[in-house]
């Protein structure tokens, strides 16, 4: 259980954000400058904010009781946009920095390097890592302190670039092995509602709605505030041995299995992302496509927005974002619940990793 | 800044056997004034304000984040200070530690007034060039600025070395 009543007056308006999120897995959402940062950086006690701050039950923060835990003492773990890795230091310092040299810190040091996969890294200092490879330094450092609570700030360079850097699968494993609670910023909702299961949504420094990540994340309602958002498709499955001359396979939780660009090892977990500029939209079976994969679904919603359209479609369990012209909406006749085709091309998928 | 015979007596006024330290450091057992241990008082008390600055331009390029990262991770304000803050701002120290040398090297005011010129035992170098002057060993006393000038030539060559070539690695991360 995470409660925020977090007070703390910024540059161009006060911050004001009170929820409550009972999940332990929480997208932050909301344009640049919303105050994202700063709410994090409140809750790790590097602002000294007002309010209330309850972690799992312990209040860190509580300015009516004069309970103010320092940052030494509230057990968060922080991930900073620029990771702010300790330039002086090795990667390996760095993971170190929080552990004893006792057997249990040992321990630590070695869970964290082998969960963000970053043995290779350890001798090198932080100038010579790349983006990516600093945020999951970064990550492992945090993780090694045993934190009750993650907080991470995605950079917002990464929602362009380094696809194969992003920390998202590494999270997903956090997320899954080591279970500590986190809040997670991004600025793309299709890894937002892959990874968290409730979401924040701010505006100016206040909550524009907070609840379940689904709710929450609705095309319309965070398009409308953050001109950045992505609603990037990002899908889970288990990659299958390719047949000869073909290309690999994905195989969904649903069962169905998807032709991509080759990535990762038969038998594993493989993550892709897909733009929904690149998912066309068919009213009638199709025949004899180039694009490998064709799956038959039906219209969830229409988010209409200017001269566009994101159509969300759920076909294969899984609820697909289509980027599509409103004069393409009004032809094919794209309301809720008519039957439509997904044609996808293989190049179209990118892989995460 | 006051002249540096000015603060030499205002340091013989307070060390002085009934002065208000030197009474203390009397009872103590301690004597300080005309031995080595005034000259050391004298030419730091002279010097201390330039390595104060150096140093502090150093701490202030460090992004007051990390300290609060290292807190995060655990550690007390005294021990991110000493793992974060001290290690990467020690060339911005050292630079000032060479000036400041440099400094108390040329130190005469209020050195002479609180240690004397006492050959073997207070005469610092720009003591001794004084001296030998002024008992016409001008050759002696052309050697000794040799002497000093390498010194001092050393010193802030280091100093510039030290503040040019920041470490790659540190530099490269900002």
């Amino acid at each position: 259980m995470i409660g925020l009543d977090v007070r703390l007056p910024l540059a161009g308006f006060p911050l004001a954000v009170s929820a409550r999120f009972e999940s332990g897995a929480v997208a932050v959402m909301g344009p640049s400058g919303a105050g994202k940062t700063s709410l994090l950086e409140s809750i790790a006690g590097l602002r000294r904010a007002a309010g209330k701050i309850a972690i799992g039950g312990e209040t860190v923060l509580d300015s009516e009781r004069s309970v103010d835990l320092p940052p030494e003492r509230r057990r968060v773990g922080y991930v900073p946009q620029d990771s702010l890795l300790f330039p002086h230091l090795t990667a390996a310092e760095n993971v170190r920095f929080a552990l004893s040299r006792e057997e249990a810190g040992r321990r630590l040091f070695d869970e964290a390097v082998a969960m963000l996969e970053i043995e290779a890294l350890l001798p090198r200092y932080p100038a010579t890592l790349s983006g990516g490879e600093r945020q999951r330094v970064a990550l492992a450092r945090a993780l090694a302190a045993k934190p009750r609570l993650l907080l991470l700030d995605e950079p917002l360079a990464a929602v362009d670039v380094e696809l194969k850097g992003r920390i998202l699968p590494y999270l997903l494993r956090v997320r899954d092995e080591m279970r500590v609670p986190f809040l997670y910023v991004t600025h793309n909702a299709g890894e937002a509602l892959l990874l968290a299961r409730e979401a924040l949504l701010l505006r100016s420094g206040r909550v524009e709605s907070a609840g379940p990540a689904g709710e929450v994340l609705s095309s319309r309602r965070l398009a409308a505030i953050d001109p950045m958002a992505r609603f990037d498709n990002v899908v889970e499955g288990v990659v299958e041995a390719a047949e000869a001359g073909g290309p690999a396979r994905l195989r969904l939780p649903g069962g169905e299995v998807l032709r991509v660009p080759s990535s990762g090892v038969a038998g594993e977990k493989a993550i892709y992302s897909l733009a929904p500029e690149d998912v066309l939209l068919a009213a009638h079976p199709l025949d004899r496509v180039s694009a490998r994969n064709v799956l038959a679904g039906n219209v969830e919603a229409v988010d209409l927005g200017g001269d566009d359209a994101l159509v969300r479609v759920l076909a294969a369990g899984v609820a697909w974002r289509a980027h599509v012209t409103r004069e393409a909406v009004r032809d094919l006749d794209l309301v809720a619940g008519r039957p439509v085709w997904l044609a996808i091309k293989t190049q179209a998928f990118r892989p995460i990793r | 800044m006051l002249p540096p015979t000015a603060i030499g007596l205002l340091l013989l006024e307070l060390l002085r056997r009934s002065g208000p330290i030197g009474r203390l450091l009397d009872r103590a057992g301690i004597e300080v004034l005309f031995t080595w241990k005034a000259v050391a008082i004298a030419t730091a008390v002279m010097s201390f304000p330039l390595l104060v600055r150096p140093a502090r331009a150093a701490f202030e390029t460090i992004d007051p984040r990390l300290l609060g990262i290292a807190r995060s991770l655990g550690k007390s304000r005294a021990e991110a200070f000493w793992k974060v803050a001290l290690p990467l701002s020690w060339r911005g120290i050292l630079a000032g530690t060479l000036l400041a040398f440099s400094r108390a090297l040329g130190e005469f005011g209020a050195t002479i007034l609180v240690a004397g010129n006492i050959p073997g035992r207070t005469q610092t170098l720009a003591l001794a060039i004084f001296h030998r002057t002024q008992i016409g060993q001008d050759a002696e006393a052309f050697r000794l600025v040799g002497v000093v000038a390498a010194i001092a030539f050393a010193a802030v060559w280091l100093t510039e070395l030290l503040q040019r070539r920041r470490g790659r690695r540190e530099t490269a991360a900002a």
